[in-house]
């Protein structure tokens, strides 16, 4: 955990934050809102003082509420990883500024995240389906798509919401959503 | 006007003409999509100028590691650019593993890169420990960083063979395959599988070094060294070679750090990053070993550099053996995990880069959230940039120099 770097962090993008800034283990956790997303993550690639060069890492997140896209990112100049939110993305039409001006290797990660969440990156020159066909409609990894595999039930839970081979009839589709946690 | 030769007599051409057949629409094999462009990026590929044309390799390409096709568009000999087509080998691992418990969504993990099955469970592992604060016992760091770099030389030695098999050479793969079963067979009494061995647990690992495992490491260790010497020497002065792959595919350090690049193929542009060293984790800051890098950046280096890599796996087997402490191989866990809400990210130094998992835990005994970072997926996009201008049977040799792994990249 690296105190200082916390108070950097806040120094420099204390407006932009839009929640606190948690540590633990070995990561620093930084939240901020989607049109900020542009503007904060060049600031922590170019500047001197932050330097984060190597994307480690950009995940898209279904919370159940929101949508979230997450960075991983890693420098030389803190002992952390970081990992910056951009959150509260609409669940109907998620939109989100793509950063291949920055990393030119996040278009297939971007893709990914398209292909399994829905989430729109504006500026991603190639976006399109990567894994499922060309013709596919669902989004896979969203919370309101259904596993029907009876397999995949766990020991301890009984039949969850998640493991219902279909969804429940007429309810809305975000209903027997697990909440997040994090 | 056809001169048709009407056999049926039912007045229309018969399907024994070979240029009947020619003139039917056969849409199978168009690789232009029957859609409209979607993006920009796919109505700029597939506009083909003057004296270009398309060519699909693969998916059953034999030097494609597995089912991927490339979309080639080509001017001759020469490729213009290329478009890879994924999703063959999709199984939705992560949506598998967020369907189930956190010790069986270990088993999800290893089928990701059958070659190196030790580096895909170990940063899920890594991130389930710090969702439970969990602390892993020293002789299980000493194991696992044991078992792991015997499999990073697997890996890198099966790479040797691979890519000599890609550009047309027969011997180097039998080389390596002595060297890889003598390490699958002694990981085999170790954990019990040759491939998939999901031994890492959440915690620890799965048994304790045993007679077998131990006698089989010091038979190969005690000529593990000239044994990869002699494989290397296969190729590493081979003229024709060494012609082939200099100055082939080159990249340089800016462009890798652009493309997200990691591991050996980031090293072989001058770039020391090693999550190892660059964000020590387990037991790796005890160990003295070296990063090699080489400023080169093409494919002969990138070889070389794996060569050099497997001396320093050796050196770290070599500490591992003499430092190995005693006691317990596993944390003590309940056999239902609930980790308190929360986020982990873990990532690791595999064979290929940078192997990661970052997990959401909801408080229930399933991961919220399990995304899955893999090297080979981020690298298979940089063929695209690195092969304009070179010529067809090149793009194997690229791509076998950036050595991804069909699963890894499919997931």
């Amino acid at each position: 955990m690296d105190r200082a770097f916390k108070a950097r962090l806040e120094g420099r993008f204390g407006d932009q934050l839009t929640g606190p800034i948690r540590q633990r283990h070995d990561e620093s956790e930084m939240r901020i809102a989607a049109g900020d997303v542009t503007q904060v993550l060049a600031a922590l690639h170019d500047e001197p003082a932050f330097r984060f060069e190597f994307l480690a890492d950009l995940a898209g997140v279904d919370t159940g509420e929101v949508m979230q896209v997450v960075y991983h990112l890693w420098s030389d100049s803190t002992s952390d990883w970081l990992r910056v939110i951009a959150d509260g993305l609409s669940r109907e039409d998620p939109r989100v500024p793509s950063v291949t001006f920055l990393w030119k290797g996040a278009e297939w990660m971007e893709r990914e995240a398209y292909d399994m969440f829905g989430i729109t990156f504006e500026g991603n020159r190639d976006l399109r389906r990567i894994y499922m066909p060309p013709d596919y409609t669902s989004f896979p990894l969203r919370k309101d798509f259904y596993l029907a595999d009876d397999a995949a039930r766990s020991p301890g839970g009984g039949v969850r919401p998640m493991e219902r081979t279909h969804a429940p009839h007429g309810a809305p589709a975000t209903a027997n959503v697990r909440r997040s946690g994090g | 006007m056809t001169t048709t030769t009407d056999r049926s007599g039912a007045g229309r051409p018969s399907t024994d003409d070979p240029r009947v057949m020619l003139d039917e629409d056969l849409g199978v094999f168009e690789p232009i999509p029957p859609y409209p462009p979607r993006t920009e990026r796919e109505a700029e590929f597939y506009t083909l100028r003057d004296g270009e044309m398309l060519l699909n390799m693969g998916p059953q390409h034999p030097s494609t590691h597995g089912v991927l096709r490339v979309v080639l568009k080509i001017d001759g000999e020469k490729v213009v650019d290329l478009d890879p087509v994924l999703g063959y080998l999709h199984r939705g691992v992560e949506k598998l593993c967020e369907n189930a418990d956190y010790h069986q969504a270990i088993c999800y993990l290893d089928p990701l890169e059958y070659v190196s099955s030790l580096f895909c469970e170990w940063p899920g592992v890594m991130a389930f420990e710090k969702l439970l604060d969990v602390q892993v016992p020293r002789r299980a760091e000493y194991i696992r960083v044991l078992s792991a770099e015997l499999n990073r030389v697997a890996s890198h030695a099966l790479f040797l063979g691979w890519m000599a098999l890609d550009l047309g050479g027969l011997t180097p793969i039998l080389w390596s395959f002595i060297e890889r079963d003598e390490i699958v067979d002694m990981l085999a009494s170790l954990t019990g599988q040759r491939m998939l061995f999901n031994y890492f647990r959440i915690g620890g690992v799965n048994g304790d070094l045993n007679h077998d495992f131990m006698s089989r490491l010091g038979d190969w260790m005690s000529h593990a060294t000239e044994q990869i010497e002699a494989g290397n020497t296969l190729l590493n002065e081979n003229e024709i070679f060494v012609r082939r792959m200099r100055g082939l595919g080159t990249i340089d350090s800016t462009t890798a750090l652009r493309m997200a690049f990691s591991g050996p193929n980031l090293r072989a542009t001058g770039v020391p990053f090693d999550v190892r060293r660059a964000h020590p984790y387990s037991i790796y800051p005890e160990l003295d070993f070296d990063i090699p890098t080489r400023s080169e950046g093409d494919c002969f280096a990138r070889y070389l550099l794996r060569m050099d890599e497997i001396k320093q796996s050796l050196r770290i087997i070599d500490q591992c053996l003499h430092q190995m402490p005693d006691g317990p191989i596993i944390a003590k866990l309940p056999r239902l995990l609930r980790p308190r809400p929360g986020r982990a990210y873990a990532g690791i130094e595999g064979p290929r880069g940078q192997y990661a998992a970052y997990v959401m835990s909801d408080g229930t005994d399933q991961p919220f959230r399990m995304r899955i970072h893999d090297p080979s997926f981020i690298h298979l996009q940089a063929v695209g940039l690195m092969m304009p201008g070179h010529l067809i049977a090149d793009t194997m040799a690229v791509m076998a120099s950036l050595d991804p792994i069909m699963g890894g990249v499919d997931k």
